[in-house]
């Protein structure tokens, strides 16, 4: 196997948890979204979750349980408040019991549903924890599906510094003091927006996509030689700073002692080359940088012919095809 | 300066490939001279260009069976225009 462009620059190996347990849910901005409100088996709160996936449990209520995936967070809507209300007391109880008999994380209800008495009492005794939330099912399925995924999905550290540069999530990696926060800082200057310094998170999101974020407790703070610390929210303002971008381009600084720098010019020989990070092919480019060269430029531009190949006009090959075509004409 | 001068070596070479010097061939040409020290310019209907810029090579215009002079002067010039000789040769690894 090739060894890996990044490698130098990854962190800790990328890794992910293996399951949530419910409290954790409680802790995250998603809480106040769905207006989330524990109604019952409050003991519960520590069982946990293992996958990014929901279940509609109409069908294991009704005493159907094979099949049922009971490691998942049960959501329940109209459809099942409504015919667990049909139901006798003792049916309630009677198909709960035989749920239990399966590890089961919570209950999340919709609309503010209020599920029948016994219902609750169950969960209690169980020590399963009722979740009720005052958005539609639709909307709390997409939801806490979004928000399971991310929290299952594979994570990395990242020695680099993320801007957003024209809408193109750009990570710049190169060795300590090649200049990476610095022309972070001019794109900063140029109306860019700064994700993070020196240390980003990086998540693989659901679908062939990477988001970076800045390393939490320092969000938002370079280090600039010289000079120390510098707050670019402080300074810039809110218009300059992102807390998340998808990232769309690696770019390598690397510092050339030669006047002449060497260019493997890949993108006329090979097409634009990609580098696997948590195994997403992300477009990587190498720049060379030195004394006198304007980094920042370079990096806007290379934003730019990326944002243009998003859009389906790759000037590379364009070009390629352009100056065959002059050749064909000639002779 | 004079011994600089005087070891400029030169070298006639053809273009062998159907396509002639395109985009492509171009980058090979400018990836292999790029890293010698010597200048090195290739020379077609009297016109002089640098070998280490792409842009320069293509505005050779160079087709297929183009007889082009190249010449280099410098340190490594001779390593240069042995290795460029070869790449024409190979067609630039086009048919």
């Amino acid at each position: 196997m090739e060894k890996s462009k990044l490698a130098p620059y990854l962190g800790d190996k990328p890794n992910k948890i293996s399951s949530l347990p419910v409290a954790e849910i409680f802790k995250d901005p998603i809480c106040n979204e769905l207006n989330l409100k524990l109604i019952a088996g409050f003991q519960g709160t520590n069982r946990k979750i293992y996958t990014a996936d929901i279940n509609r449990p109409g069908l294991a209520l009704t005493g159907y349980l094979e099949y049922f995936a009971n490691d998942r967070i049960q959501v329940m809507g109209n459809t099942e408040i409504n015919y667990l209300r049909k139901l006798t007391s003792s049916n309630v109880e009677a198909r709960l019991v035989s749920i239990f008999s399966f590890e089961v994380p919570a209950f999340l209800l919709s609309r503010g549903l209020e599920p029948p008495q016994v219902f609750l009492d169950v969960c209690n005794r169980h020590g399963v924890p009722v979740i009720q939330s005052t958005l539609s099912t639709d909307q709390v399925i997409s939801r806490v599906i979004l928000y399971l995924a991310e929290k299952f999905s594979p994570k990395a550290t990242i020695h680099g510094t993320a801007v957003d540069c024209f809408g193109v999530g750009v990570l710049l990696v190169g060795k300590s003091g090649v200049g990476k926060s610095e022309t972070a800082l001019e794109l900063v200057e140029r109306g860019h927006r700064l994700v993070g310094d020196d240390v980003i998170v990086l998540k693989k999101a659901i679908e062939e996509a990477i988001i970076m974020e800045p390393n939490p407790e320092f969000e938002h703070y370079m280090h600039i030689r010289g000079i120390g610390m510098v707050d670019v929210f402080a300074v810039y303002g809110a218009g300059h700073i992102r807390r998340k971008k998808e990232l769309g381009l690696i770019v390598e600084l690397v510092e050339t002692k030669r006047r002449g720098a060497i260019d493997n010019l890949d993108e006329l020989l090979k097409g634009w080359p990609n580098e696997n990070l948590l195994d997403v092919k992300i477009p990587f480019l190498r720049i060379p940088v030195g004394p006198g060269r304007n980094t920042a430029v370079i990096v806007e531009s290379a934003a730019l012919k990326c944002r243009l190949k998003e859009l389906g006009i790759d000037i590379d090959k364009v070009f390629a095809e352009k100056s065959i075509g002059r050749m064909l004409n000639n002779s | 300066m004079k011994s600089a001068m005087r070891s400029e070596i030169s070298k006639k070479l053809v273009v062998v490939n159907q396509l002639g010097i395109h985009a492509r061939p171009a980058a090979v040409i400018v990836k292999a001279m790029q890293k010698y020290d010597a200048h090195v310019y290739l020379i077609y209907n009297g016109h002089r260009r640098n070998a280490k810029s792409v842009l320069q090579v293509l505005s050779l215009g160079a087709p297929k069976d183009a007889e082009i002079t190249a010449v280099a002067s410098g340190p490594d010039a001779e390593s240069a225009i042995e290795e460029l000789s070869k790449i024409f040769e190979g067609g630039f690894g086009e048919e």
